[in-house]
């Protein structure tokens, strides 16, 4: 097995895209230090295959529906020997390698948004406060176990050959818990993590039935386009809690944040920082949200957002 | 004491096998830094400037008392606080208190360890001697945000562990836990003991009463010390992140629409 392990979580019977971002990290560790890396991804074996096209193997088994106690204790015991452990942190990542760290007795950099190899150190970057304040550290024990952040490091390009894979066996086994069910549905939307763009409604909406202009938002932009809230929208029930974005709810860091009717407390800002451009809407000109914006428009969101998702469309139009 | 918005609540209650016994309940928590507040980094750079924050009990944790209070209502039982960190984590205890919890320990240590690895370390012992039935934490601190302790707690304990949990219900010798996960929704049935990590969208905890808080002065509170275990992560440095200056914030028209579609897809990139 390789010194540097990836663990690769299954969706849709294919790697989970966010899985991938992981493999940039590894690659890079084992670049600098001349080793090679691998990929584990954990299933039952009977449904494992290998899927050259994507170069890793594969299973048709979902992450989430093995028993995490199980599959942590078989993670530890492959993981004995190797020098690095690695993750995206999804809802399922941050559960069972923070599991697996205890088997090791090890420390875990978890929800890393950065990191950067110096001589034979790596230094991880961790975002604190909801992202007010970042740290660097470094992990002296062995494994070195890290997860990391959805979008903090890009996927290496598709189809690139990587490492070897290791399908690891998932065997049934007394744990005191069962798993009585598992997500049947397809989400219609990516989940605020992971996606590229993210179309943000506060207060200023005034309502959930105001909505439909932010769906036509986030639909004029693109597949790669999610809803989230404020923190006061999901308390109100106006949308669900999985879309809060800021220091309470969900830490996020698109390519594109738009916000729209939200003032900008500092709760909010903090959760939102890491976007690479934010656009903001909103009426009031000494909303704080215009302070870290990239793009202002001031003015009733009512006309604003429905002008905005006309040019846009019109702008698509143009160039195709 | 009525909780803010009893409809949020996710704490089903059916019977508890040992109606012969109390259901012992322990909750885990932290206390952070107010979210309001703006924070600075001392003059090693390594450490927040603690003097003038305002202190709140973690927002996951107090949804974890609000279900332990549940429960314990439900099943006649009895809910514990623990507590690691400086004596100012005292006031944290107290608001638990408050809330309406029975009692709790303070573990009381020179300063707040930044590493889960060490927090685990250092509430196994007490976990593992009391009679616990339930082992409740919030999902994540809101200022380290490592998202271990109540794994870590359940693999030194042996007991099984759900984490991210927002809808429970215990029944007999069982709970069951519902959780989030990215594309649904995932249901465990787990036996009891157990560790379960309590997302604050599980409900909004209540307000301490004027009663609650007068009561809370004489309940009891038990300190004791304890000393760390050394860390083996090494922080090297905090800091601030790079705030951005304001970019172009102009007042709408018609006009202004195109020109952001524009600037979205020649400077930003996105469409």
């Amino acid at each position: 097995m390789s010194p540097i392990l990836v663990i690769v979580e299954m969706q849709r019977g294919g790697i989970r895209a966010a899985s991938r971002e992981a493999f940039t990290v590894a690659e890079a560790i084992a670049q600098a230090e001349g080793k090679s890396w691998g990929t584990l991804t954990l299933g039952q074996r009977d449904t494992g295959r290998i899927d050259t096209s994507q170069g890793v193997q594969e299973t048709d088994t979902a992450l989430s529906a093995l028993n995490p106690a199980v599959c942590a204790s078989a993670v530890a015991k492959a993981a004995v020997g190797a020098e690095y452990l690695l993750m995206t942190h999804t809802a399922l990542g941050a559960d069972l390698v923070g599991r697996v760290a205890q088997h090791l007795n090890v420390p875990l950099a978890s929800d890393c948004v950065d990191f950067e190899i110096r001589g034979t150190d790596i230094v991880f970057t961790r975002s604190l406060y909801g992202g007010k304040v970042l740290c660097d550290i470094r992990v002296n024990a062995t494994p070195v176990l890290a997860t990391f952040r959805p979008r903090a490091v890009a996927p290496p390009a598709e189809g690139q050959m990587l490492g070897l894979q290791e399908l690891l066996d998932i065997p049934e086994a007394e744990t005191g818990m069962q798993v009585e069910s598992v997500p049947a549905a397809v989400r219609e939307r990516l989940d605020v993590t992971e996606a590229a763009i993210v179309v943000s409604g506060g207060r200023g909406m005034q309502g959930p039935k105001n909505w439909r202009i932010l769906e036509e938002l986030a639909n004029a932009l693109g597949p790669r386009a999610t809803l989230a809230c404020s923190r006061p929208v999901s308390d109100d029930g106006w949308r669900p809690r999985s879309e809060h974005v800021g220091q309470t709810g969900r830490a996020i860091a698109p390519d594109l944040y738009v916000a729209v009717g939200i003032s900008g407390a500092i709760q909010h800002v903090a959760g939102i920082a890491r976007s690479k451009f934010i656009l903001a809407i909103n009426k009031d000109p000494n909303a704080p949200i215009f302070k870290v914006a990239d793009y202002g428009i001031v003015g009733n969101l009512f006309e604003v957002v429905p002008s905005l998702t006309k040019a846009i469309r019109a702008l698509k139009n143009r160039n195709e | 004491m009525s909780p803010r918005n009893p409809c949020a609540v996710n704490c089903v209650q059916r019977p508890f096998a040992s109606d012969i016994r109390e259901m012992n309940i322990a909750v885990c928590i932290k206390q952070v830094a107010d979210t309001e507040a703006k924070l600075d980094l001392d003059s090693t750079g390594k450490q927040v400037l603690e003097d003038g924050l305002a202190w709140i009990i973690n927002p996951h944790d107090e949804s974890a008392i609000e279900a332990a209070l549940q429960l314990s209502n439900a099943h006649k039982g009895n809910v514990t606080l623990i507590a690691l960190g400086p004596p100012r984590v005292e006031n944290a205890i107290r608001q638990g208190l408050a809330m309406g919890a029975d009692r709790a320990t303070h573990l009381v240590t020179d300063t707040m360890p930044h590493d889960p690895h060490v927090v685990a370390r250092a509430l196994v012992p007490l976990l593992a001697s009391a009679n616990f039935d339930l082992v409740l934490t919030g999902q994540v601190a809101i200022d380290g945000a490592g998202q271990q302790v109540p794994q870590r707690l359940a693999v030194e304990l042996g007991w099984p562990c759900v984490t991210a949990v927002e809808h429970l219900v215990v029944d007999g010798l069982s709970v069951t836990a519902r959780r989030p996960v990215d594309q649904g929704e995932e249901v465990y049935r787990l036996s009891l003991p157990a560790v379960i990590g309590i997302n604050r969208r599980l409900g909004e905890p209540r307000y301490p009463s004027f009663r609650g808080i007068m009561q809370a002065k004489k309940k009891p509170v038990e300190a004791r010390q304890v000393s760390l275990s050394d860390s083996s992560i090494t922080v090297e440095r905090l800091h601030l992140p790079v705030t951005k200056s304001s970019g172009q914030i102009v007042p709408f028209s018609p006009e202004t629409s195109a020109h952001i579609a524009e600037l979205l897809r020649q400077e930003a990139k996105v469409i």
